[in-house]
């Protein structure tokens, strides 16, 4: 009988990133299905490159939710290239009945960070604690300002924003069946 | 909200486990991951040899490891008993069995 895996809804958390998007896939309350980083290649348009890859994604998954970063934000520092990829996939989504929900860095720090102190490698830590098995061994080391970020960063990010939606859902916070973008 | 059940799950016991699709071919007995690959996209089910190899791969039963397909096997298999408990007349025992296997109660 199926026991590990539980007939539940599935979430794909999409993280973009420099050079592509990390995303994690999971189940029911703590099934990490499947996660890694896209990676796009090459000069011109890497939002028109991203964009087939995250719908590859949601034919094969099948998600009921994907939620991501809101980029624009009040206060959110990202660049104007990733605040229009985040419009073009949600849309992409919401034509594809997939209900999409938002957080922002603000609301990711308040529901993580207790302190309120944000960090990249704290959130890394706090999502290597939640899958060890997983994503234990990928924690990337603590950065220094002569270091990049490391590559695979995008999926600690993308996990950290189903963790937050978990969180935010056990409160009541939110409502499942309705499309929660555009913000209101 | 539910999603519909994924065929397998394969890619997060692979993962899980740090292995490339190259390794798990090799264990299988293969020379490339093509095959896997075709296992984790859901284009190709394994034939039962190597469904059981998975298993022992992965120290996951294979009803957990393709537990979509055993969900739509399981289904197919119910229907049929219910029929054929339908078709059994009340006095024999088999309908019993049949019944059983139909609300999945045969412990």
């Amino acid at each position: 009988m199926n026991t590990i895996y539980p007939k539940e809804f599935r979430v794909l958390a999409i993280a973009p990133v420099t050079r592509g998007f990390g995303f994690a896939v999971l189940e029911g309350q703590d099934t990490l299905v499947n996660w890694g980083v896209k990676v796009v290649n090459g000069k011109g348009n890497k939002n028109a490159k991203i964009l087939p890859k995250v719908e590859e994604l949601i034919a094969h998954y099948q998600p009921g939710l994907l939620v991501m970063e809101d980029a624009s934000a009040k206060g959110s520092l990202r660049h104007p290239r990733i605040q229009r990829l985040v419009q073009q996939i949600s849309k992409m989504a919401i034509i594809q009945k997939v209900n999409v929900t938002l957080f922002s860095r603000e609301q990711v720090t308040k529901i993580l960070f207790s302190d309120g102190q944000w960090t990249k490698h704290g959130l890394a830590e706090i999502v290597a604690k939640q899958f060890p098995e997983q994503l234990g061994s990928k924690l990337p080391p603590k950065r220094t300002a002569a270091m990049r970020e490391h590559y695979q960063m995008g999926i600690f990010d993308a996990v950290a924003l189903f963790l937050v939606f978990r969180l935010k859902r056990a409160r009541g916070q939110i409502e499942m069946c309705q499309y929660l973008y555009p913000r209101q | 909200m539910t999603s519909p059940q994924l065929s397998n799950y394969l890619v997060s016991n692979r993962k899980r486990l740090a292995l490339s699709q190259k390794e798990v071919a090799f264990l299988l007995g293969n020379t490339g991951g093509a095959k896997v690959s075709r296992y984790e996209r859901f284009d190709r089910e394994p034939s039962l040899e190597t469904a059981l190899a998975l298993e022992v791969i992965f120290q996951r039963s294979a009803s957990e490891l393709f537990s979509g397909l055993y969900q739509k096997v399981e289904q197919g298999v119910i229907e049929r008993a219910k029929t054929l408990a339908s078709r059994t007349d009340q006095g024999n025992p088999k309908r019993q069995i049949f019944t059983n296997i139909a609300n999945k109660s045969l412990n």
